[in-house]
């Protein structure tokens, strides 16, 4: 799961950047419109996270230029302008949710992951992928109805893999799914992670697809 | 309370009732002037007409004493006689012996006009009580004041709805004023008023135009500020979140040295926003004095060197021009330099250097704040002057007020700020001000409404 937070303020930036990713998820930060269009249309995000008074380039125009690109990653708009008119531009020009400053992490977190799941097509907050069922508010993860300890990044694989059901993901997707830019990737950082998983949860949990890359086991 | 209207009408009705007594009194002395030739000849020819004819035809007397229209009264000492002639009115004593010509005595406990005739032989009285002649001279005056009194009381009425109508503008002008709310300051409508009411109104949209301007500006700034101040709130619930959070001992120190800057910076903003709130726009032009700009900035320096030392920049101060004064507010120009010096301190890295310099021209004083630090992109060099912008490459704790104060400053003393990159590639800000000659007071300009504020 990786996210795009657009965030000229470094406080906030920095905070909102370390509050995403202590919940697993990768996150790529820039401080301008320009770069957030560079960005948005280079990498497949799983979410924008917008802030609208940005240099450069106005948060509302990088939203319309998404929605113009047809790209249609759900788009978390925070903002300090909370007049009902803003927020109904906002959300015409193409934003999911709306979130004022000043927020709570928790909010937060709890709307990325509401906008995450919608974009993947569920209603139902815990994933249920055969035996394995994973619960993305808490980040517990069970096999065979037990409780595993995973790490943030073994969290983040498994979840990436149980977005959709049958889904295949490709080492390079993993990894651009894992890690942020700023994130030294060893070349073989995947199929640690991919091995660990195994061991704690078992060697069918994650199948291997010839020629094409990883996939959840069925059952 | 005074009224204009009850003030005018009194004052009207008072001058037309004395201007009618005036007029009746002149009327009563001419008129009284012109009976009394008019009556004197009249006795003058009664007494000829007796010389001239039968003298003691008695009969004739008789015809022209009795006549009333005549009241006069003839009297004629005759030595013949021990006792003078009387006409009518008997039993009324002689009148006494009079000198020729005309003469006005008492007699009989009232005044009469008498001409006296002598005839060679006898002495002719011709008589007349001048109670008649005030009369006609009061019966003339009072025919001219009475259309006078009678008019007064119709130009009351009149007079009181005229003025009332004279005075409806005032009444339109207070009324439109009353309708004003302080949130909605718009100008009185001036047109068709009279030109005596016309400054007033003028005067009034001038004022009402100045308030909503201030107010505005006010309103602005206080929206303003509460926006701005989201920002810093933001990151500090953030931030406490994340230390709330902390796993472990190292996690937690990073998010309250955080956590600390995120203060420091929220209480920099509220400072500078009752800088800018404090930072009277009159100051520089109400209560002007001779602002030595030189010793000033080397007391800023001077202030600012702990700072510098603790982030390892060199601050030096060069190029003082002395005397270097404008004329101002000491205080407000303290803010800006320390503004400048502060500011050019936080964007150098350590190892920089920061430069002032004060010169002196002609007819104005300038000064140079120059650093090492990464510069503002000539894109961005305008927008740096707009309330809470902050750039792109901002540090973590700017408020986005600083050149918005140094600006706001320069105008009050009707100087400039410019932006430009400096030889190191880092900026030069220079602010440039109109020089008073030191001991001639020079105030500043007043502001205008219509000036830029």
């Amino acid at each position: 799961m990786r996210i795009l937070l657009v965030e000229d303020d470094a406080m906030i930036g920095e905070s909102v950047a370390d509050g995403l990713k202590a919940e697993g998820y990768a996150v790529d930060w820039v401080r301008d419109g320009k770069e957030a269009e560079v960005a948005v249309s280079a990498t497949p995000y799983s979410l924008v996270v917008l802030d609208l008074g940005l240099p450069r380039r106005d948060g509302i125009d990088v939203l319309k230029g998404i929605r113009e690109r047809r790209i249609d990653v759900p788009v978390l708009v925070m903002t300090a302008r909370d007049t009902v008119r803003d927020r109904i531009k906002g959300l015409d020009a193409g934003a999911d949710d709306y979130l004022i400053k000043p927020f709570d992490l928790d909010e937060l977190t709890a709307r990325a992951r509401a906008l995450m799941r919608r974009a993947a097509g569920r209603s139902e907050p815990v994933i249920e992928r055969g035996l394995l069922s994973i619960n993305p508010a808490t980040r517990e993860v069970t096999w065979r109805g037990e409780s595993m300890a995973l790490s943030a990044r073994e969290y983040a694989l498994l979840a990436a893999l149980a977005e959709r059901p049958g889904l295949v993901l490709s080492r390079a997707q993993l990894e651009e799914k894992l890690y942020g830019w700023n994130e030294a990737v060893g070349s073989n950082a995947v199929e640690v992670h991919i091995h660990n998983v195994r061991k704690k949860l078992g060697e069918g949990v994650i199948r291997n697809v010839r020629g094409m890359g990883y996939t959840l086991a069925a059952e | 309370m005074t009224s204009i209207r009850r003030w005018l009408l009194a004052a009207l009705l008072a001058a037309l009732a004395f201007a009618g007594l005036a007029a009746a009194a002149a009327t009563y002395v001419s008129a009284r002037e012109e009976v009394d030739t008019l009556l004197d000849e009249e006795l003058r020819q009664v007494a000829l007409s007796l010389r001239d004819h039968a003298v003691l035809d008695l009969r004739r007397l008789e015809s022209v004493a009795a006549n009333p229209a005549q009241r006069v009264l003839v009297q004629i000492w005759d030595p013949a006689f021990d006792r003078p002639y009387i006409s009518r009115l008997v039993g009324t004593s002689p009148m006494p012996r009079t000198d020729e010509g005309y003469a006005t005595i008492e007699h009989d406990g009232r005044p009469w006009r008498v001409f006296t005739l002598f005839t060679g032989r006898q002495l002719v009285q011709v008589a007349q009580p001048t109670a008649l002649r005030t009369e006609l001279a009061a019966r003339t005056a009072w025919r001219l004041l009475l259309p006078v009194l009678v008019l007064l009381p119709f130009l009351g009425v009149a007079g009181w709805w005229i003025v009332g109508r004279g005075l409806a503008p005032l009444g339109r002008i207070a009324g439109a004023v009353k309708e004003r709310s302080p949130t909605a300051l718009t100008a009185v409508p001036t047109a068709g008023l009279p030109i005596e009411i016309r400054p007033l109104a003028d005067a009034l949209n001038d004022l009402l135009g100045r308030l909503d301007q201030s107010f505005s500006l006010q309103r602005r700034f206080a929206a303003d500020a509460a926006h701005e101040l989201r920002t810093p709130l933001t990151a500090l619930n953030l931030q406490v979140q994340l230390a709330e959070r902390a796993q472990t001992d190292a996690d937690r120190a990073r998010a309250f040295e955080r956590l600390r800057q995120g203060i420091r910076r929220a209480t920099r903003l509220v400072q500078q926003l009752l800088t800018m709130a404090r930072l009277d726009p009159d100051a520089a032009t109400s209560t002007p004095t001779s602002v030595d700009v030189s010793k000033l900035v080397a007391s800023v320096v001077d202030d600012a060197r702990p700072l510098a030392a603790e982030r390892g920049i060199a601050l030096n101060c060069e190029g003082v021009a002395d005397p270097a004064c404008v004329s101002g507010s000491e205080d407000a120009l303290r803010i800006l330099f320390n503004n400048l010096v502060d500011n050019a301190l936080r964007y150098t890295p350590a190892g920089g250097r920061v430069v002032t310099t004060v010169t002196r021209d002609q007819d104005a004083v300038q000064v140079a704040v120059e650093d090492t630090g990464p510069g503002i992109p000539e894109e961005e060099r305008e927008r740096v002057f707009d309330r809470f912008y902050r750039g792109r490459s901002a540090e973590a704790t700017g408020t986005g007020l600083g050149l918005a104060i140094v600006s706001q400053v320069a105008e009050m003393h009707r100087g400039s700020v410019t932006l430009e990159a400096a030889d190191s590639g880092g900026l030069r800000v220079r602010v440039r001000m109109p020089a008073a000659l030191p001991g001639t007071e020079r105030p500043p300009a007043h502001r205008t409404a219509n000036a830029p504020a």
